[in-house]
């Protein structure tokens, strides 16, 4: 892994070279356009205070007119693409931690802690369609360099795109996971409570298809109306509810999560796959130089076929009249 | 991962400190150095989002200034000249300038002179010469590879730019591995001879500074040896995973191109043959014909079993399952469709040429004796109308290589019966290849008859029996390494280039094959690696080798020679 620098040396002898220039302008350099491009980096040193866009401005060397530019305008969507995948990773690790916190069991009802991961889900899931959006504009048509990169800016970010939405997913389902567990369990136990109050808790997994069962049991029974204690009623609702608010919450989640698998589908379009004959770099290349050739036959083409098309056009309308002046003449030779 | 990664590093090097958007801009050399080791996505999340060859950029004349150009490029005069015009009307932001070998003051200058608008931001060496296709192999990729067999008095200039090219590419080896060697040559190769020595001349006098490294306990070994000692290797059917796909197909710098052989569906037209991104291949490339059928099928089973558990979609969390795993489902069906298309082609080559029959008869002829039944045996074949005409050829050579001395009158016979069977059979194309690999000019002992000990060894192998008929050939190359190992290379017929001489075991040892590798060789080279902790061998070649590669060369040499005695006779 040896390297070697040059970059000094040849700072050296560049130097040393300008300043034979500098010294002699008027004898003529080796590259013929020397003369008038130094002329016109002076005129943009001159200049420098007012040009907006320079960069770099410690860097005092004199940039000729071609380096300052204004970068298309696909620079600012691919920016601020990347800046939404940075605030969605942000949002992501919010989302964990909250995530983190509504699964610990609590006094609470732990509301808000909900309220927070529905807005944070929300959140990242807009960001990410939203990028994904922007990103479809990106997309150009045409062979020019700038559509190939255009193309790979659009593949770069689309593959981290896709990288983070595999990893909310990920993080969604786990937590949708839990939440059902904890769903069954809640439920269970609440009935278990409900139907033998006095017995202590059963904690052996085994158990909970038996008291599932039960539970289906003991709502039927409500639906026929017996007879039970207010209290135990009441204690009934409350639990409803309770299930009704985390029934709402996995539909949402699911919801989340199916969207993000369009999101995937549309990105996957896009995104190379590693390891096969797209992913190397000269097939890129060849496949690149093959397109521009082809296109230009394409063109040849169409323009041979315009001509051939206007020519064939102009002998028809001459056949024609032709025939029209014909029948005319046969016409007036006829009649009068 | 030795070499592989030696260019992956050098490659990361080379981006990671420029930060932005940024164009790579290659010459034809370098995209297959680039191709073999790193990949468009790499690239891509390095922020190289446009990839260029040097000759198509300057075509173009729009200017991007948001992108930082970076240049990897050999240094060639072609390609300093191309320098010099692009820089004189830059299009890029910034430019970084890496070369892959050493510089010429004169080329510095040269550049430093165009940059007039001091736009180059750095100039760099980075010793990336070479075609890492394996950890322990590498390729030069001449184009015109005959060169070596040709007398010097031919082409003066143009063996001249075979031989700097050699030089460039092992210096570059030996600076990417932070090494300095000692070198040995086959004696009775002028090649190797000359290539040994402008080495050493460039590593010990005209770089020395350079090539001045912590030194090592043992220096490491540089042997420089001629395709010709061993004509056998590249001239037989093979029937391991990747030498049969090179002899069958063809492998291009770990690209397989399919388009000429059967139906393919459009997405398998090209594929990669790549032991770093593909497990399967990393795990079979080296077992022979018969293991990969019956672990191709394995892995099919396998992608069954996964196929029939993404079908059993019925809640969400399947669902959402299958789309987890879409992506890798993806690249395993990818792959597995690959290897498959791979095998069903070899198996109707294999079928159509009668390659099982030639090759037992190859086999017999490369490794044992009895010239009456090889004989026969030979003849056989040529009366065989399904047998191809390469396979004709290779057969007479084989047989040529191994009974030159014994029998001419029968070797007559089948010259003949060859020109008369193969309508496209260039007459004299086997006694040029025994003028030039014939039994005078091999240093080796190739067929192990030459001493009492090789005899015995090979009748020892012979009463043993062997496993497999159609992979019992071990390359001449195996006996040297062996001997490398053991320290008993003979001085007389490895001599050193300076005053060096063997002080122990060296634990780096690079090979070079002049005229060319064969992947037999590498992956015994690759065997032996892996056997041996102690020591590690780096095989490379100025080309990679399969017979109708070969012969096309000795084709071209044959036609290259005859021209020129036609001149000299003409001019006396």
């Amino acid at each position: 892994m040896a390297t070697r620098n040059r970059t000094t040396i040849f700072r050296k002898y560049r130097d040393a070279l300008k300043s034979v220039r500098v010294s002699s302008p008027s004898m003529p350099s080796t590259s013929g356009s020397g003369g008038p491009v130094i002329e016109m980096s002076s005129l943009l040193q001159s200049k420098h205070p007012y040009a907006p866009l320079s960069t770099d401005d410690s860097d005092s060397h004199a940039r000729n007119a071609l380096t300052v530019g204004l970068p298309p305008a696909w620079v600012d969507v691919s920016e601020e693409v990347s800046a939404n995948i940075q605030r969605a990773k942000v949002k992501m690790a919010e989302l964990m931690k909250a995530h983190a916190k509504a699964l610990m069991p609590s006094f609470g009802d732990g509301r808000d802690d909900q309220r927070l991961i529905e807005v944070l889900t929300h959140e990242i899931t807009d960001l990410m369609r939203k990028s994904e959006k922007r990103l479809q504009n990106l997309s150009a048509s045409g062979l020019s360099e700038d559509s190939n990169v255009r193309k790979n800016v659009q593949r770069s970010l689309a593959t981290d795109l896709q990288k983070l939405s595999v990893e909310f997913r990920k993080k969604q389902s786990t937590y949708l996971k839990r939440l059902q567990q904890q769903k069954e369990g809640q439920d269970g136990v609440d009935l278990e409570m409900n139907l033998n109050g006095e017995k202590s808790r059963l904690e052996d997994d085994e158990f909970s298809d038996i008291v599932w069962f039960v539970s289906t049991v003991y709502k039927f029974l409500i639906a026929l109306n017996l007879g039970f204690s207010e209290h135990q009623m009441a204690k009934l609702k409350k639990s409803e509810h309770f299930t009704a608010e985390r029934e709402r919450e996995i539909r949402q989640v699911v919801e989340s999560v199916n969207e993000l698998a369009q999101i995937m589908k549309d990105l996957s379009v896009l995104v190379i796959d590693q390891g096969t004959i797209v992913d190397r770099i000269d097939y890129n290349i060849q496949t690149v130089a093959a397109s521009v050739e082809e296109g230009y036959k394409q063109l040849q083409k169409a323009e041979r076929s315009q001509k051939q098309g206007a020519m064939v056009t102009c002998a028809t309308v001459l056949v024609i009249m032709c025939c029209v002046m014909l029948v005319l003449l046969i016409l007036k030779s006829i009649f009068f | 991962m030795v070499l592989v990664s030696a260019v992956r590093d050098y490659i990361n090097r080379m981006l990671q400190d420029i930060s932005g958007m940024k164009v790579l801009i290659l010459d034809s050399h370098t995209v297959s150095i680039v191709s073999v080791a790193y990949s468009q996505s790499e690239l891509l999340q390095k922020e190289v989002f446009l990839v260029e060859l040097v000759d198509s950029i300057s075509m173009s004349k729009e200017p991007m200034s948001h992108l930082k150009a970076v240049y990897f490029l050999r240094p060639t005069s072609e390609n300093i000249q191309q320098m010099r015009r692009q820089l004189s009307s830059p299009r890029f932001g910034e430019y970084h300038l890496f070369f892959s070998n050493l510089l010429k003051d004169t080329q510095i200058h040269i550049l430093a002179d165009s940059d007039e608008h001091e736009i180059v931001q750095q100039l760099q060496e980075f010793y990336a010469d070479f075609v890492a296709l394996d950890a322990y192999h590498f390729s030069l990729n001449i184009p015109s590879n005959h060169l070596y067999m040709l007398p010097v008095v031919v082409d003066p200039p143009s063996l001249q730019r075979f031989c700097d090219r050699v030089v460039d590419g092992l210096a570059a080896v030996f600076l990417a591995l932070k090494r300095r060697p000692m070198i040995r040559y086959q004696r009775t190769s002028d090649i190797a001879k000359r290539i040994a020595q402008e080495t050493a001349k460039l590593m010990y006098q005209q770089e020395s500074g350079l090539f001045d490294f912590r030194r090592m306990e043992v220096a490491p070994l540089l042997l420089v040896i001629d395709r010709r000692d061993d004509p056998v290797t590249p001239l037989l059917n093979q029937w391991t995973y990747q030498a049969m796909v090179h002899e069958l197909i063809g492998i291009q710098d770990n690209k397989v191109d399919l388009r000429n052989v059967g139906k393919v569906p459009k997405d398998q037209q090209e594929v990669v043959l790549s032991s770093e991104q593909d497990a399967f291949f990393k795990a079979n490339m080296y077992e022979n014909f018969g293991d990969i059928g019956m672990n191709i099928k394995q892995m099919v089973d396998e992608f069954q079993q996964v196929t029939k558990s993404n079908q059993n979609i019925q809640t969400i969390e399947d669902m959402a399952k299958f789309v987890d795993n879409y992506p890798e489902y993806r690249k395993m069906h990818g792959n597995v469709s690959k290897h498959v298309a791979l095998i069903t082609e070899m198996s109707k080559i294999v079928e159509e040429r009668k390659l099982m029959l030639v090759s037992e008869t190859e086999q017999e002829l490369a490794c044992n004796g009895g010239q009456g039944a090889a004989f026969e045996a030979v003849t056989n074949l040529l009366n065989d109308e399904s047998v191809s005409d390469i396979d004709r050829l290779r057969l007479v050579m084989l047989y040529a290589l191994r009974y030159e001395k014994e029998s001419p009158v029968q070797l007559m016979q089948l010259f003949n019966k060859l020109a008369s069977r193969s309508a496209k059979y260039k007459p004299g194309l086997v006694q040029f290849l025994l003028k030039q690999a014939g039994v005078d000019k091999r240093t080796g002992d190739l067929y192990g008859n030459r001493d009492l000990l090789n005899i015995a060894r090979n009748m020892a192998r012979g009463l043993k029996g062997v496993e497999n008929v159609y992979t019992q050939h071990q390359p001449l190359l195996s006996q040297t390494m062996e001997s490398i190992i053991k320290g008993r290379v003979r001085d007389v017929d490895y001599p050193f280039v300076g005053n060096h001489f063997q002080q122990g075991r060296p634990q780096d040892v690079v090979i070079f094959i002049v005229g060319g590798t064969t992947y037999e060789e590498a992956r015994s080279v690759a065997l032996l690696n892996a056997t041996n902790p102690g020591i590690r061998f780096i095989l490379g070649g100025s080309a990679v080798l399969n017979s109708r590669r070969f012969l096309k060369d000795l084709e071209e040499a044959q036609r290259i020679a005859r021209s020129t005695a036609n001149v000299q006779k003409l001019s006396t």
